[in-house]
């Protein structure tokens, strides 16, 4: 039956998996957001600046500071695990690459990231202690040593050039930071989707004990995922830090639940195991236009908040219910 | 305790077959999937008796008492309770009807005290909130009644030693005020002063007129305790006759009946020590938290050697230990007469090991339900398509494709998901998955369970295909047959030992079972002497 049903699907070129239909669905709320958009603009203002190329690469630029947070946010949801670390993994490798300057700044950058990705790693995959409390303790930390670190101040020191650029700077008209989202995308879908660790990944969250007994090497998968995952918090804050040409405390807050959201947007399952990594990256672009609409339709903030959480609710009622009929 | 007009009371005593039964069950079929639990079973019990049920692992025992406290509903047939037709659509039902089970998996909270523990279906309140004071009173008069004034009802149930615990639920059961009590195997984690203990309360309890039914795969206790024994087999109900009227070498046989279902392939005549055999895996004094004591194995190559005895007798922790998922496991292991240690699944297949394991619970620990056929067939190889951590995707292709083709596997596609496919396709699959790491040493452990005849037959063959061609295999089974049809030797483990090696004509119905329940095989007349210490007496 199911072999019938993936013969008929392949005729029409799409294949509606249950995988792939929260893709599709938030890829159609992502055009009805833009449509609604575009229809405001148009009665206020008589201009479909939404659908301009100048406005749609600008959104993208903003993206992909979440988009690379929500990366790395995915390889650990897909764990069924959580990194809630991220905020001040952000806002210390911003920081730290700051401070250090020079050459050295965007390594120095990435390692803060690393080293609280593996700390995470360590705590969740060797003492055994539940996700969601060791990463929130390890952001507790992380503020306290910055803020230490700072004396509670906004530092003073600024980005490097580099850094600058590949936040803020184009190539052939296209925003530097779009292609190293672009990098980070590529090297996404190669891990998840060819490489042994990323099936290893997909396993544990499946089911661990299974994966396990299978020889996996469960523990160093998990540090691997939260370590990655990490890396990508250390890398959207130094190119965070190059985008307003410093770092600040607090530049981190931003991220994390848009990051849990477009993750689970794009159909990763908030328990682990299922998820495509387009999904993740539709999921981003739906939460940043929703964003970006919602504050062209001049709707007081109250009003903005209430609207994007329903539309995340909704969403995944929409998939809940779909996944009880499949099954 | 005991009067004259109440010859119930006297054991072995007159048949109470005179009795009006209490509990009545006529024509009780149950079916599982394919699967006959129970078919069309006549049972009944009277009030002042111990009723013990016999039979086999999958004989149907453990139905038959869900069905009578409402964990289950029978597909077809009647329950009635003292001449009342009665339908229990959950447990509480039969709870109120007076049924209560005693299970052998412990039910109590782990974190709650004792006194929370024996109230927790009806805690006795004071203005609508629960009063502890009287919680503790009653959880303190049931404790006293059952001899086990020692515990506290203030501690919590983590605290407590299991066999303590086991008393617990009995004293929690009591409160409920039974007249039909069942117990599942309740006596399987106590100590030999405590099943003492319980007697007496069961004795008295059954001379207060209630209904007893228990279940034990204990032979000399079921000749301590009960008055009337039931036999069943394949889900039938075989004979019920008063206890000490038959030998147990006739119970034994009735519990075995005669029906060979399946076909084999031929074993090979081999000498039982051929010396050119040399062990591929042997086990030293191994040891294990209590549950495994002194092991001693060997598996020559090209041998499949049975792992024997009732369900949970230490055959699943052996097989896990040998695997390296238990943790702090003494004594060595060798392999190819080298000492090794396995300290985890991924070092049990690397090089110099080998070691495949079948885990038992193909729903749970052998497959990723939710990924594909694909995916779970690579699982455990996934190495070996891989260069500097990338797949090369025509190499797991291949795999894929050899491993259905292997194990003859029915698929749509490959990219199906694994839970589409029929039970036994999916335990195709797990085998199919270990069989690409290309093993050694092959643990199984109860591969065939809940899975159709024909692809049982496929796995037999297939198990001796691998021995021929050089693996080792260890093979627990809880389906004796298979073990007389499949292994070479057989290994019968009781209470975490191996108390028997059955070789060659040895490995029958009879020895097996007999071994099973730790008695003498052959006529077994007088095992009765030394049944204080139970376990190890070989």
């Amino acid at each position: 039956m199911s072999s019938l049903e993936s013969t008929e699907t392949k005729r029409f070129g799409i294949s509606i998996t249950p995988e792939n239909k929260p893709i599709v669905i938030a890829s159609g709320f992502v055009l009805v957001i833009l449509a609604i958009g575009t229809g405001y603009t148009l009665a206020t203002q008589g201009t479909a600046t939404l659908l301009s190329p100048t406005y749609l690469l600008q959104q993208l630029q903003v993206g992909s500071f979440l988009g690379i947070v929500a990366a790395g946010m995915m390889l650990v949801i897909l764990l069924g695990h959580i990194d809630l670390s991220v905020p001040w993994t952000v806002a210390a490798s911003a920081m730290m690459a700051t401070a250090v300057g020079g050459p050295a700044a965007i390594p120095v950058g990435l390692t803060v990231g690393l080293t609280v990705g593996l700390v995470n790693g360590f705590g969740v995959a060797y003492l055994r202690i539940p996700s969601m409390i060791f990463t929130l303790g390890v952001n507790a930390v992380m503020r306290g040593l910055m803020v230490a670190h700072t004396g509670g101040f906004a530092p003073q020191t600024a980005a490097t050039d580099l850094m600058q650029w590949l936040a803020v700077g184009k190539v052939l008209g296209i925003p530097v930071a779009i292609l190293v989202w672009a990098a980070v995308s590529v090297g996404m879908t190669v891990l998840l989707s060819r490489s042994a660790v990323g099936k290893s990944i997909y396993m544990i969250g499946n089911r661990e004990a299974a994966a396990y007994l299978a020889g996996i090497p469960t523990r160093r998968v998990i540090v691997a995922a939260f370590a990655l995952c990490g890396m990508a918090s250390g890398l959207a804050g130094t190119l965070l830090a190059g985008y307003s040409t410093k770092a600040y405390q607090g530049m981190g807050d931003a991220y994390l639940l848009p990051a849990i959201a477009a993750v689970v947007i794009g159909g990763t399952h908030i328990l682990g195991g299922r998820g495509r990594y387009l999904g993740t990256v539709v999921g981003v672009i739906l939460v940043v236009l929703l964003n970006s609409v919602l504050s062209i339709m001049q709707l007081p903030e109250a009003g903005r908040q209430v609207i994007y959480g329903c539309v995340i609710i909704l969403m995944l009622l929409v998939y809940g219910r779909g996944q009880k009929v499949t099954q | 305790m005991r009067n004259e007009n109440e010859q119930i009371a006297s054991k072995p005593g007159k048949p109470t077959s005179h009795q009006l039964p209490h509990v009545v069950l006529t024509g009780i079929s149950k079916r599982y999937g394919g699967v006959t639990a129970l078919d069309t079973v006549d049972f009944a019990c009277s009030r002042g008796s111990i009723h013990a049920v016999l039979g086999e692992n999958g004989a149907g025992k453990s139905t038959l008492i869900k069905i009578m406290s409402g964990v289950v509903q029978p597909d077809a047939g009647q329950m009635s309770i003292a001449g009342q037709p009665v339908v229990f659509p959950n447990p509480a039902s039969a709870n109120a009807a007076g049924v209560i089970c005693i299970f052998q998996e412990l039910s109590l909270m782990p974190d709650l005290t004792v006194a929370d523990n024996i109230s927790i279906a009806d805690p006795p309140r004071r203005f609508g909130l629960i009063d502890s004071r009287a919680q503790r009173r009653r959880a303190e008069e049931v404790l006293a009644s059952i001899g086990c004034e020692d515990v506290n009802p203030l501690s919590r149930i983590r605290d407590l030693p299991l066999s303590r615990r086991q008393m617990v639920e009995i004293g929690k059961a009591l409160t409920k005020n039974p007249s039909v009590l069942i117990l599942d195997e309740a006596t399987s984690a106590l100590t030999a002063a405590d099943v003492e203990k319980v007697f007496d309360i069961l004795h008295r309890l059954r001379d207060q007129g209630l209904s007893i039914l228990t279940i034990s795969h204990r032979m000399h206790e079921i000749e301590a305790i009960a008055d009337m024994c039931s036999v069943f087999r394949n889900g039938r109900h075989i004979e019920t006759f008063v206890e000490g009227t038959r030998t147990n070498t006739e119970i034994v046989q009735m519990m075995i009946g005669r029906e060979i279902t399946a076909h084999f392939p031929p074993k090979h005549e081999r000498p039982p020590d051929d010396p050119s055999a040399a062990p591929v895996l042997e086990t030293r004094g191994l040891n294990w938290e209590g549950r495994l004591t002194d092991i001693n194995l060997t598996v020559r190559r090209g041998e499949i050697v049975g792992l024997g005895g009732l369900d949970g007798q230490g055959q699943k922790e052996l097989l896990l230990g040998l695997a390296g998922v238990l943790k702090s496991v003494s004594g060595e292991i060798l392999i190819n007469g080298k000492k090794t240690s396995v300290s985890s699944p991924e070092a049990a297949k690397a090089e110099g090991a080998e070691i495949a394991l079948i885990p038992e619970d193909r729903k749970t620990e052998g497959l990723m339900l939710g990924m594909s056929i694909a995916d779970n067939l690579t699982a455990a190889s996934l190495g070996r398509y891989s260069r500097f951590q990338i797949l090369d995707s025509a190499a797991v292709t291949e795999a894929v494709r050899s491993g259905i083709e292997r194990m003859r596997i029915k698929v749509g596609s490959p990219e199906d998901p694994v839970s589409t496919l029929s039970g036994g396709n999916q335990q195709k699959v797990v085998i199919a998955k270990w069989l690409l790491t290309e093993p050694k040493i092959i643990l199984l452990n109860d591969p065939t369970r809940g899975i159709d005849v024909g692809t049982k037959q496929e796995i037999y063959r297939l198990l001796r295909e691998l021995a021929d061609n050089g693996a080792s295999i260890l093979f627990y089974s809880t389906d004796y047959e298979e073990l007389i049809g499949c292994c070479d030797r057989v290994d019968v483990m009781y209470d975490g030992r191996i108390v028997r090696e059955l070789v060659g004509d040895e490995i029958n119905e009879h020895e097996i079972i007999a071994s099973a329940l730790n008695i003498e095989g052959g006529e077994v007349p007088d095992f009765l002497a030394g049944s204080d210490g139970q376990g190890g007496a070989v």
